[in-house]
């Protein structure tokens, strides 16, 4: 049915008549100044194949025209760019943004449901702003964490350039120098990212770029929670120079209250220790990788749950140890008011104490005191003194330091 | 330029000298019109016509207002039996169009914003390394 588009009047209503288009900024190109054309009706939508305002421009130098593919209703649905078919907001496949924020859709894909849901939708969304997507769970409910991390921070305006000339590709393009098309070296057709398909993406299924871009995520760095709900002390790693504790303090107070914090300035490192363990999750995910003091990228991981670690390791690597001669011995139970230095408004520290100096092992008497033991008397050099056993005495912080 | 020579008028002094020049570019225009359009692209197909004609013209315009090789009488003749574009040699003697390759790249009406062809363009406001062709003579710059 060869219609011409004036006499064509099925379903006119619905024809979508727009004045600017929907587009991304790698779309538009790095000219702030372009001139589009715009043909009303020109083309059929690529995913509700209903007639749409068509938009052609070039985005620049050296770049081929482009031309909007889908209509404008089908744009807001998703939030995307109306050429690129990417996310307005992060420039990611549907997919990519879908699995990050847990969005599930089921458009119709029928033919005739899909007619009657858009015809539906679009009269809803002429009913509110225009400006604002429709499917308000797209915008950004605090940015997911991993879709800025994949995001491109700068438009890529690679994108434009103009195809690879088949000509060229056959060994048979006469145009030579003034050839518009690239005369490139095509992308391998084996290359899962050459079988792409515009439907495909618009519903977030099979799209080998989204599943190269989660294979990247699930690849990033990442710093889980240790399974010892105690531990709520970081290690910082990489410190600057001249970082005052003070300073720290206000970096990471941000994430919840402190309950202490210890700089060791000879080892460039720090550990905090939260009051509570949501504070030090909450901390871990937003500094990880991410914080940047005085031009250096912080280490950060998390301190080592001693309670399990400690006794196993020890009975494993060192050898049986004679006690040193001349100690006091285990002193009686401190007060309960000694138990609990801490304010009232403070909540109490976690079941077992955060000893990731490895302190109350050592039965010193005073278990969270950083100096060693000092002994009473100079004992002979044969001696073993636990307290200066490098590999014993506040070992994980000066190990772990070098190889940050 | 006319297949049949219509007017009756005799040919003045001088057509003999400039006859055969132009009996060569009637025949290439002849060939180009018969040449098959296999291979070409849709738009290549018409260059060489608009590239004969504007040699054919061109040849005239420079023996009368270069060269100054022929009569005034002559000149107007071949504008008369079409044998050189008069529209176009009055563009040429206007200044910035002096090399002007075809009509229809200086035809604004034809265009989506209104503008000249890429080949009216100056070299030196193009970028660097541009190479134009332009789609309607295939000219690749005609403006400096």
């Amino acid at each position: 049915m060869a219609v011409s588009k004036s006499t064509n009047t099925y379903n006119r209503q619905n024809w979508e008549d727009s004045d600017f288009p929907i587009l991304c900024q790698t779309c538009l190109g790095d000219n702030p100044y372009i001139r589009m054309t715009k043909e009303k009706y020109g083309k059929e939508c690529k995913i509700c194949c209903r007639p749409f305002t068509v938009f052609r421009w070039c985005p620049g130098a050296r770049m081929r025209f482009k031309k909007t593919e889908i209509c404008q209703t089908c744009s807001k649905l998703k939030n995307v760019c109306q050429t690129c078919l990417l996310d307005l907001e992060y420039g990611l496949p549907i997919q990519v943004r879908d699995a990050a924020l847990k969005i599930q859709d089921d458009l119709p894909r029928n033919e005739v449901n899909k007619e009657y849901y858009i015809q539906n939708l679009d009269s809803q969304m002429s009913k509110f702003d225009a400006t604002q997507p429709s499917n308000m769970a797209l915008k950004s409910k605090g940015a997911s964490d991993l879709l800025v991390r994949l995001a491109r921070t700068a438009p890529y305006y690679k994108r434009n350039r103009p195809h690879v000339c088949s000509f060229w590709v056959k060994g048979e393009c006469r145009r030579g120098e003034e050839c518009p098309y690239r005369h490139e070296k095509p992308t391998d057709p084996d290359d899962p990212l050459a079988d792409q398909n515009i439907r495909d993406r618009y519903y977030g299924v099979n799209d080998p770029v989204a599943e190269k871009l989660m294979r990247r995520a699930a690849a990033m760095p990442a710093l889980p929670p240790p399974e010892d709900r105690t531990v709520t002390t970081l290690y910082i790693g990489n410190l600057p120079e001249n970082i005052t504790e003070e300073e720290l303090r206000g970096h990471f107070y941000q994430y919840g209250e402190i309950r202490s914090l210890t700089l060791v300035p000879r080892a460039q490192c720090a550990f905090v220790q939260y009051t509570t363990r949501s504070a030090s999750e909450h901390a871990a995910e937003k500094t990880f990788n991410r914080l940047v003091i005085g031009g250096k990228r912080l280490t950060i991981k998390w301190g080592k749950s001693q309670g399990r670690q400690g006794p196993n390791d020890k009975s494993e690597t060192l050898p049986a140890l004679e006690p040193v001669p001349g100690l006091p011995g285990t002193l009686p139970p401190p007060p309960p008011a000694f138990l609990h230095p801490f304010p009232p408004q403070m909540p109490p520290p976690p079941n077992r104490p955060n000893d990731f100096f490895n302190l109350h092992h050592y039965a010193g008497p005073a278990w969270g005191a950083w100096g060693g033991v000092a002994p009473p008397i100079p004992p002979p050099p044969a001696l073993h003194y636990p307290s200066q056993d490098p590999a014993r005495l506040g070992a994980h912080a000066h190990a772990s330091a070098p190889q940050t | 330029m006319p297949k049949v020579r219509r007017s009756r008028k005799p040919p003045p002094d001088g057509w003999e000298l400039i006859e055969p020049t132009l009996e060569e570019l009637e025949q290439k225009m002849r060939e180009a019109e018969t040449e098959p359009h296999e291979g070409k692209r849709k738009q290549e197909s018409l260059w060489p016509i608009f590239k004969i004609h504007h040699q054919k013209s061109r040849y005239i315009y420079d023996l009368f207002y270069r060269r100054k090789a022929i009569s005034r009488e002559l000149y107007q003749y071949c504008l008369n039996e079409k044998i050189a574009d008069a529209n176009l040699i009055a563009k040429w003697k206007k200044t910035g169009y002096e090399n002007l390759c075809c009509l229809r790249c200086i035809q604004t009406r034809d265009t989506n914003f209104a503008t000249n062809c890429i080949c009216r363009v100056p070299k030196s406001k193009l970028e660097e390394g541009r190479i134009v062709e332009c789609v309607h003579c295939g000219c690749r710059g005609c403006s400096g």
